[in-house]
């Protein structure tokens, strides 16, 4: 067999055009595109395919490697995202380094949005500016970490829980950090959870249940993690467990007190307690090869005033009343909530959600929540449903900008609830209910709303009690953040890769999301995170040893006079200066960490020498594509 | 060699797209079958942050008559790329302003991975400024 790698000084590129059926070939003259494409410097054959991902398209390349006539590949056909992998692995099981591959995108960036000649001359442009830089790429392997057997989850809602329980049942080692006494999260907040109507109970406490009697799995109540270091395979977590000292924690530990409960059980509102708290701070240190985030989500607190709230007793946030409901028996009648009968309760959607600019007031840091929490209007219907049948009497007011009921199974709680004589009220953003203080009668609020279900009818209405339907804001995980230097999207939510592609992973390889950190999800949706994330971890971790891409940066030592300008752009401190030795003498030198280094190139603009480029993405080869489009 | 994209003085537009956000996005503009100009072409970057500010005036200098960065933004998944390209590329309108380039024809703006709307309007409106302005004339600084 021909050695097709490096070795080889003179390249000798590939390049196959795909007809994609007709995707391509309708609009692109494909021969011609190879007719163009042989008479490149660099080019040893050009061929065209009906399909280049079949079998025979595949085997086209192979062939042409096995008998030695290439040593680079250019595959002009769909996205990359669609088949740069498959053809890596083709190049790759032919025997040649797969990274000596480049993509040139004539499908969705030519043949779909451009037509006729100008689709033709763009095609060859393109399979120009892909030889150019196919010329110049060097055979590259892909980086290999030793990895430990072990994962962090931290966060014990139910994404953490269900995350964690699933890395141990794939042999992974867990540590299971959370902050609070308890297990659970948000969702332990719950009485029945929608669209199931299944107790929240049933839920958390066997799942809370199987964590803490798994062997495979350490739970840390009470616990942060406090100092960070290290890389995929090999993280170095500080954990601090300290007494609680939170007045949210410190009253759900007086009810567990009150209750007479032991370790080991579950209480509704304060959630699944599996250890003492302890009475002094300690820290630990922990190995670890991969860190699931599952640190989850907070509740809006509405401004004073913002609909009456805080200045009205009567103007309560919605998990308050879903305890306060919890915890009355269903006896028919009318519901009575602190002694006092709630004849008629209006429910407020969108309280903290689908913030306008200019319209609603941002928050002392100047936030808006422009997103939909997603989760609220389904909980909303769930409360007003369970009032309904468990209290005729109680009329139920819902005003809301949109019903979104979304998910699988909610849409029909929409319905439920209209059949249950819920009325409904539709508002614009513009002209929000108002709650105020009635002057007299039977009621001590009234809701005015100018109703557009009814044509811009404005409605008063007198209530006992307004249940404000708070959105979701993430957790206060700064420190977190800025340790880990973790990426956050502009709604303040850990920010994925890719929303589609890649959307349980972190661009900090290594660290995986799973709920409601990452945006508003019900708790199927968290946990389908939750469960995507553990497997990502897990065949992460399993073979002992992790690949990384090799697109990282790469020191030219012969360029690098050690200015020092690199280390202190790299945002994730990948590069240090160690000592070396040029001509004899001693001269610092800049050394890139290739498992830290997330392969932004930051570097490669800062160093005055051009000493430093991203593996694979060099500014050389970039400047050679933009010569080659210049000159097609 | 020129094509007609050239010869007629079309002008070419270079687009860094970032492979995260804007290159899904420019796909996504391509699977609704939305057409633009062809004289655009479309380069994957991880994160544009890694050109320094030459790269941008020597693409001047070569002859692309506009550049337009398509980044993630506020949503870049590289922890403080954004905030150093946006300052850097500042650095390059000063230099460009110095070299008479007119800095309308380098533009930074985010686009997403289903921003079509957005992108069609960033290529059409540089398409529009390139032919009103015409090649770019790369003076040396004095
Ligand atoms: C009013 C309301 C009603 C709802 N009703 C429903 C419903 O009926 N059905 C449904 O499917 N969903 C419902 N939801 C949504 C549901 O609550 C969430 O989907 C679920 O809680 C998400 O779980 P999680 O694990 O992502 O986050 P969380 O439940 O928020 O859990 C996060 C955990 O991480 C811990 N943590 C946070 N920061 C740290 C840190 N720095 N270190 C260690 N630990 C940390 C927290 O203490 C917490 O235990 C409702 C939500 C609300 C607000
Ligand atoms: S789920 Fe409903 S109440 Fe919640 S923010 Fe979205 S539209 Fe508003």
């Amino acid at each position: 067999m021909a050695d097709n790698n490096q070795k080889d000084p003179e390249p000798k590129v590939g390049v196959y055009i795909c007809h994609c059926g007709g995707n391509i070939s309708d609009h692109v003259d494909v021969a011609k595109v190879a007719q163009e494409a042989e008479k490149l410097t660099g080019v040893s054959v050009a061929h065209t395919n009906m399909f280049m991902c079949s079998d025979p398209g595949q085997e086209l390349i192979q062939k042409d490697i096995k008998d030695g006539k290439i040593n680079r590949v250019v595959v002009a056909s769909c996205a990359p995202s669609l088949h740069e992998l498959t053809f890596r692995s083709a190049i790759k099981r032919a025997g040649m380094n797969p990274y000596l591959y480049d993509h040139a995108n004539i499908r969705e960036q030519d043949s779909w949005v451009h037509h006729g000649d100008p689709a033709t001359e763009k095609a060859v442009a393109l399979v120009a500016a892909a030889v150019s830089k196919a010329r110049h790429l060097e055979p590259l392997e892909p980086i290999r970490v030793d990895a430990r057997n072990h994962a962090t989850v931290i966060g014990g809602g139910v994404a953490g829980l269900r995350a964690a329980l699933d890395l141990s049942r794939r042999g992974i080692q867990v540590a299971l950090v959370e902050k609070s006494p308890f297990l659970g999260g948000r969702v332990a907040h719950l009485n029945r959870v929608n669209p199931t109507g299944e107790k929240a109970a049933d839920l958390i406490r066997p799942l809370a249940e199987a964590v803490c009697n798994d062997a495979g799995i350490q739970v840390y109540t009470c616990s942060r993690v406090v100092r960070f270091e290290g890389y995929v395979g090999n993280f170095k977590l500080g954990l601090k467990r300290q007494p609680p000292e939170t007045p949210e924690d410190l009253a759900k530990l007086e009810k567990w007190a009150e209750s007479g409960k032991k370790e080991g059980d579950y209480l509704p509102f304060a959630g699944y307690y599996p250890q003492k708290v302890p009475n002094t701070a300690e820290e630990t240190e922990i190995s670890t090869g991969a860190i699931v985030f599952a640190t989850g989500f907070k509740t809006y607190e509405p401004r004073k005033g913002e609909f009456g709230f805080q200045e009205n007793p009567e103007v309560i946030p919605l998990p308050a009343f879903i305890e306060a409901v919890a915890k009355e028996k269903p006896k028919g009648g009318t519901l009575t909530l602190n002694g006092r009968p709630i004849r008629r309760v209006a429910f407020i959607h969108c309280v903290g959600s689908r913030q306008i600019p200019g319209l609603h007031e941002p928050d002392d840091q100047g936030n808006l929540n422009e997103y939909c929490s997603r989760t609220c209007c389904s909980a909303t219907l769930q409360a007003a449903i369970e009032i309904r049948e468990a209290f005729p009497e109680t009329r139920v007011l819902e005003y809301y900008r949109d019903i979104r009921t979304y998910g699988r199974g909610q849409e029909d709680q929409y319905e439920r609830a209209a059949d249950h004589h819920v009325l409904f009220f539709r508002y614009e953003p513009e002209a929000p209910p108002v709650v105020e203080r009635a002057a007299g009668g039977t009621y001590p609020l009234t809701v005015t709303v100018k109703d557009t279900l009814t044509f811009g009818e404005t409605v008063e209405a007198g209530v006992d009690l307004v249940v404000l339907a708070v959105g979701m804001e993430p957790n206060p995980i700064q420190d977190l953040i800025e340790m880990m230097k973790l990426p956050v999207g502009a709604d303040r939510f850990l920010q994925e890769v890719h929303p589609k592609l890649r959307p349980v992973e972190l661009a900090n390889t290594g660290i995986l999301l799973a709920g409601t950190c990452q945006a508003p999800m019900d708790m199927g949706e968290a946990c389908n995170a939750a469960q995507a994330a553990a497997v990502k971890a897990a065949t992460l971790l399993s073979k002992g040893y992790v690949e990384l891409d090799p697109f990282v940066a790469k020191v030219n030592e012969e360029k690098c006079t050690g200015t020092g300008a690199c280390v202190s752009a790299c945002p994730v401190e990948a590069i240090t200066l160690k000592e070396a030795e040029h001509q004899g003498k001693k001269i610092q030198r800049a050394r890139v960490n290739p498992a830290l280094c997330t392969g932004c190139g930051i570097c490669v603009a800062e160093c005055p020498n051009n000493a430093i480029d991203v593996m694979g993405w060099t500014l050389k080869q970039y400047e050679e594509m933009v010569d080659a489009i210049v000159a097609a | 060699m020129a094509n007609d994209a050239t010869r007629s003085g079309k002008g070419k537009i270079l687009i860094l797209a970032t492979e995260s956000c804007a290159y899904p996005g420019a796909n996504s503009v391509g699977q609704a079958h939305s057409s633009y100009p062809a004289n655009t072409y479309i380069l994957r970057v991880r994160a544009p942050v890694l050109f320094p500010e030459k790269f941008y005036l020597d693409c001047f200098k070569k002859g692309i008559s506009g550049i337009i960065i398509m980044s993630c933004g506020e949503e870049c998944p590289y922890e403080g790329a954004y905030h150093a390209l946006a300052k850097r590329i500042d650095r390059v309108f000063q230099m460009m302003k110095a070299h008479n380039l007119d800095i309308r024809r380098l533009r930074l703006t985010s686009i997403c991975t289903v921003c079509n709307r957005a992108f069609l309007k960033e290529v059409n409106d540089m398409n529009a400024l390139i032919q009103e302005l015409g090649p770019p004339e790369f003076k040396e600084a004095a």
